[in-house]
C-alpha cells in the first residue's frame, strides 16, 4: 500500500513538472515580447540560461558530496556524486549547444574561444573524464576516493564560469539583471528556471537510484545458497 | 537621409535581427530531444529492485 502510495506520488510529481515545463515554455516562446536588439532569436535565452544553471548547480551538489564523501565516506553521497555529475554533462552540452545556435545569428559565428565558452568547454571535457574514470575502475572504494578527488579538481572551473564574463569582458554579455529587463521577460525566465529546476530534480533522483542500486549490487556478499559446502582456503 | 534613418528607427523598434525563427525552432527541438532522450535513458536503466 505504502510502496503504491509512493509510485502516485512520483507519477504526480512527473506530471507536474511537465506542467509547469510546458506553461514556462508558453511564456518564453509566446507569451514574452522580443528582445528590442536580438528580435525574436532572444527567446533562446528561456531555455539557455536555465540549462547552464542547472549545469553550474549540477557541479555544486558534485563538489559538496565530493568534499562530504572524504570525510565521512558513504555509498549514498558517492551515489549523489555520480548522479549529479552526469546531469552536470548532459544539461551542459545541450546548454552549450543551445547557446551556439544563439551564436550563430547575434555573434556571427557558432563558437568562438571566449573566456566564458572555454571554461564551459574544460568543464565539460572534464566530467566527461570523470565518469569514464568511474568506468574505469573496478574498486568501488578506490573509484569512490578517486573520482571525489577528481570532482573538487573539477569544481574549481565553476566559479571561474560564473564570474569569467566579469573578470574577462569578452564577446559573452554579462548576467543581466531584473532592473535591466523587460518585467515580462524576467517573469517568464523565472518560470523556466523553475520548470527546469524541477525537471534536474526528478533527473537526480531517478540517476541516483540507479547509482546506489549498482553500488549495493556491488558491495554486498551474495548469501549462500542452501545446502552449499563453504571452502575454507 | 531622414528615410534611411527613420528605416534604422523602425528596425531597432522591432529587433535588429529580423525573423530568425529557424534558430529558435533548432534550439528547442534540441533542447527537449536531448532531455527527452535522456528520460529515457534513465527509465531504461531504472532498478529493477528498490534499493534498501
Amino acid at each position: 500500500m505504502e510502496m503504491r502510495m509512493r509510485r502516485r506520488l512520483e507519477i504526480a510529481a512527473v506530471l507536474g513538472t511537465l506542467g509547469i515545463f510546458a506553461y514556462a515554455a508558453w511564456t518564453g516562446l509566446v507569451w514574452a515580447p522580443p528582445d528590442r536588439e536580438m528580435g525574436d532569436v532572444q527567446r533562446i535565452m528561456y531555455a539557455h540560461v536555465p540549462m547552464v544553471q542547472m549545469m553550474l548547480l549540477s557541479g555544486t551538489i558534485n563538489f559538496v558530496c565530493c568534499v562530504v564523501y572524504l570525510f565521512r565516506a558513504s555509498w549514498k553521497t558517492d551515489a549523489l556524486a555520480e548522479a549529479s555529475a552526469e546531469t552536470a554533462l548532459v544539461f551542459g552540452a545541450i546548454g552549450t549547444t543551445l547557446g551556439a545556435i544563439w551564436g550563430r545569428p547575434t555573434w556571427g559565428v557558432y563558437w568562438a574561444w571566449d573566456p566564458r565558452l572555454t571554461t564551459v568547454a574544460i568543464l565539460l571535457v572534464a566530467y566527461a573524464g570523470y565518469m569514464a574514470l568511474r568506468r574505469f575502475v573496478d574498486d568501488p572504494e578506490r573509484r569512490a576516493v578517486w573520482s571525489a578527488v577528481t570532482g573538487i579538481i573539477i569544481a574549481v572551473d565553476v566559479p571561474i564560469i560564473y564570474f569569467s564574463v566579469k573578470w574577462w569582458k569578452s564577446l559573452h554579455q554579462v548576467q543581466s539583471t531584473p532592473r535591466t529587463v523587460d518585467p515580462q521577460m524576467v517573469y517568464a525566465l523565472r518560470w523556466n528556471i523553475t520548470a527546469f529546476f524541477l525537471v534536474l530534480i526528478v533527473f537526480l533522483v531517478a540517476r541516483y537510484r540507479i547509482a546506489l542500486a549498482a553500488r549495493l549490487r556491488e558491495t554486498t556478499v551474495p548469501e549462500p545458497a542452501p545446502g552449499a559446502q563453504q571452502v575454507v582456503a | 537621409m531622414m528615410n534611411a534613418l527613420h528605416s534604422v528607427l523602425a528596425a531597432v523598434g522591432e529587433g535588429r535581427i529580423q525573423g530568425g525563427w529557424e534558430y529558435v525552432k533548432a534550439a528547442y527541438a534540441i533542447c527537449w530531444t536531448g532531455l527527452a532522450l535522456y528520460a529515457v535513458s534513465l527509465w531504461a536503466r531504472r532498478p529493477r529492485e528498490e534499493p534498501k
